[in-house]
């Protein structure tokens, strides 16, 4: 049965613990249209565990209380679409979204933004008013 | 959660099987199960991902390093079984021509 377009919310705490619970949000919203394909929503959930990833690894600085680490995450569905907007009020982000590249094959990390890049079909990341948004569009098969 | 079983099998090879996500939270378990299996002697080692529904950087961070560290003990460290959702993330890396994916645990170590 179809529901949409729909959106779904999620704040949480910018911590590696909030992982398990977005994985559950993604699932809610595969639950409301059974039509999007496996391969859209392993390629979205993909984009949108790397970015909550990234905010979580470096949004905020060490010394900023707990407390304040937070990370909003909205879902939207239609049907020629998969939306995905994650914010934070952590430091800004100093990257050239043109330029992000895997690194060599032995290397154990730092592959989290171009996998998200080369899986969905945009990806763009905006700083407005102390607040960092990353969109996450995924264009339906 | 993910639990990761393993099979220390009497050729030697150390088999894991992680049941559920490898994420940013679950990729340490995956590194220490892999270095537990390698001080333990068994350095030849099957990543039996059947069971594995997400794969993400962190995931992939803790299959390489495992490989070097069961590489560096003399062994090697193989996948077998992933799922077409798993496959298309070791492709989008191209750490599919790394890996290699194997098509089952028992001929995983034939070549």
């Amino acid at each position: 049965m179809t529901e949409i377009p729909a959106e779904l919310e999620f704040d949480a705490l910018a911590v590696p613990e909030s992982m398990d619970d977005a994985h559950g949000v993604l699932e809610q919203l595969w639950a409301l249209d059974e039509s999007i394909s496996p391969l859209d929503r392993m390629r979205f959930e993909l984009a949108v565990i790397e970015i909550l990833g990234n905010i979580i690894e470096h949004a905020y600085a060490n010394d900023v209380d707990p407390r304040v680490r937070r990370v909003t995450m909205t879902l939207t569905l239609d049907s020629e679409h998969l939306v995905a907007e994650l914010a934070d009020s952590g430091v800004p982000v100093e990257l050239d979204l043109s330029d992000i590249g895997l690194p060599d094959f032995e290397a154990e990390s730092g592959r989290g933004l171009a996998m998200a890049q080369a899986s969905v079909d945009e990806m763009t990341y905006s700083r407005d008013q102390g607040r960092n948004t990353w969109r996450l569009v995924c264009r339906r098969a | 959660m993910i639990e990761i079983p393993v099979d220390h099998r009497a050729d030697g090879i150390g088999v894991l099987a992680p049941s559920g996500r490898l994420n940013m939270v679950s990729a340490r378990a995956l590194r220490s199960a892999i270095e537990e299996l390698v001080a333990a002697g068994h350095a030849r080692i099957v990543l039996d991902l059947a069971e594995t529904s997400f794969l993400d950087s962190s995931g992939l961070g803790a299959i390489i390093a495992g490989l070097k560290t069961a590489r560096q003990a003399g062994g090697d460290l193989r996948i077998a079984r992933p799922t077409p959702e798993v496959l298309a993330v070791f492709q989008l890396t191209n750490m599919d021509r790394l890996l290699r994916p194997r098509d089952t645990v028992d001929g995983a170590f034939d070549d």
